[in-house]
């Protein structure tokens, strides 16, 4: 079974850049890793941002990996530079990718 | 709780001679915690590098953001701190780099972007007086007439908050490259060549050396606020040490981000 080492990138308005590298395992994401010269407090966020994408169906659109990441993030989360939408962007664009490889 | 003033503290320096990158991380995390635990006045302390090194943000990626082949080849060795923002190429002589640890008193009630610019509007009064007209691109590029002249970033740590700062003083264009990826959307707009010119460092726009940069701008601080010559302590250097071995020298920390 091919797992191919998927990676998409998004470009915030402002400038900083969110990567998101992944695999596709049944056809669901796996191993998630968001990544980015963003800013994020408290820092630990950035792992509820990746669990809330493991196991997504590679099928689901940009609205509801956003909103998954957005219930996901703690109250007090603090963000510049990265957002839910833009996450949920740049996970589209890696999987697009693949489908072109 | 109300914002907090420069005025209202008696302020330390810390300029010791070239230590290594790991140290620089770990006294980050040991100064602003020693800071918002009132342990320690709050802090302005200029780094010097005893050895080049990338300095990944929080959340950069290792692999996309560094080409660890050619890291290696120059001799380049790769840290992660604890602010988060882009991955910064040094090497000795070549940046004018400080953190600020401060009481999280005095950024109450402001945003990221105007937390940004009220710790550094003594830098940018500092630069005009050497005639260079600079200024705050948000969030966190410090840039002038000539063009880019350096980057902050802020972590905010319980009751303290660090923002250090490194601005390009001189530049090695060619190897820098060669370190660091520069992504293909972050360039989707620009060449590579233009995103070297697009820094234009201290040295080239003040034909001044570099310590005399650094004098200037601790002057520039100091008339305006209360500022106490200090050197690091033993058990500071000692709690630093513990934690390049706990943290900053473990694969966990630098490759937490792949």
């Amino acid at each position: 079974m091919a797992m191919n080492k998927l990676h998409g990138e998004y470009k915030i308005p402002g400038g900083k850049l969110v990567q998101v590298d992944l695999l596709l395992r049944d056809e669901q994401l796996a191993e998630v890793q968001v990544s980015g010269d963003f800013f994020l407090e408290p820092p630990e966020a950035i792992a509820a941002i990746n669990a809330a994408l493991e196991g997504q169906p590679a099928s689901a659109d940009e609205d509801t990996l956003a909103a998954s990441i957005q219930a996901a993030l703690p109250a007090d989360v603090a963000m510049y530079g990265i957002t839910p939408e833009g996450v949920a962007v740049a996970v589209r664009r890696a999987l697009e990718q693949d489908g072109q490889s | 709780m109300s914002r907090t003033r420069w005025r209202d503290y008696a302020w330390r320096l810390l300029r010791p001679a070239a230590q290594q990158p790991l140290l620089h991380m770990a006294l980050d995390q040991v100064l602003t915690d020693a800071v918002g635990a009132g342990t320690s006045a709050p802090t302005l302390r200029f780094w010097e590098w005893a050895a080049p090194a990338v300095v990944l943000g929080r959340f950069q990626s290792v692999r996309n953001e560094v080409d660890l082949a050619a890291a290696e080849r120059h001799g380049v060795e790769i840290v992660r701190r604890i602010s988060g923002g882009g991955a910064m190429f040094v090497e000795p002589g070549n940046q004018i780099t400080y953190s600020i640890c401060a009481p999280r008193a005095m950024v109450e009630g402001l945003s990221f972007q105007q937390a940004y610019a009220e710790m550094d509007h003594w830098v940018l009064e500092g630069l005009k007086t050497l005639g260079i007209n600079a200024w705050y691109e948000p969030l966190n590029d410090i840039t002038s007439d000539g063009g880019k002249i350096g980057g902050a970033a802020q972590a905010w740590r319980g009751d303290a908050v660090l923002h250090h700062v490194t601005m390009s003083y001189d530049m090695d264009a060619e190897k820098m490259l060669q370190v660091l990826r520069i992504g293909r959307e972050k360039m989707s707009d620009k060449g590579t060549t233009s995103a070297i010119k697009r820094v234009d460092p201290l040295r080239r726009q003040t034909q001044m050396a570099r310590e005399l940069i650094i004098d200037h701008l601790i002057a520039t601080f100091a008339e305006r606020y209360v500022l106490n010559h200090d050197e690091l302590t033993t058990a500071e250097l000692e709690q630093a040490e513990a934690l390049i071995e706990s943290r900053f020298a473990t694969t966990a920390w630098r490759d937490a981000v792949a």
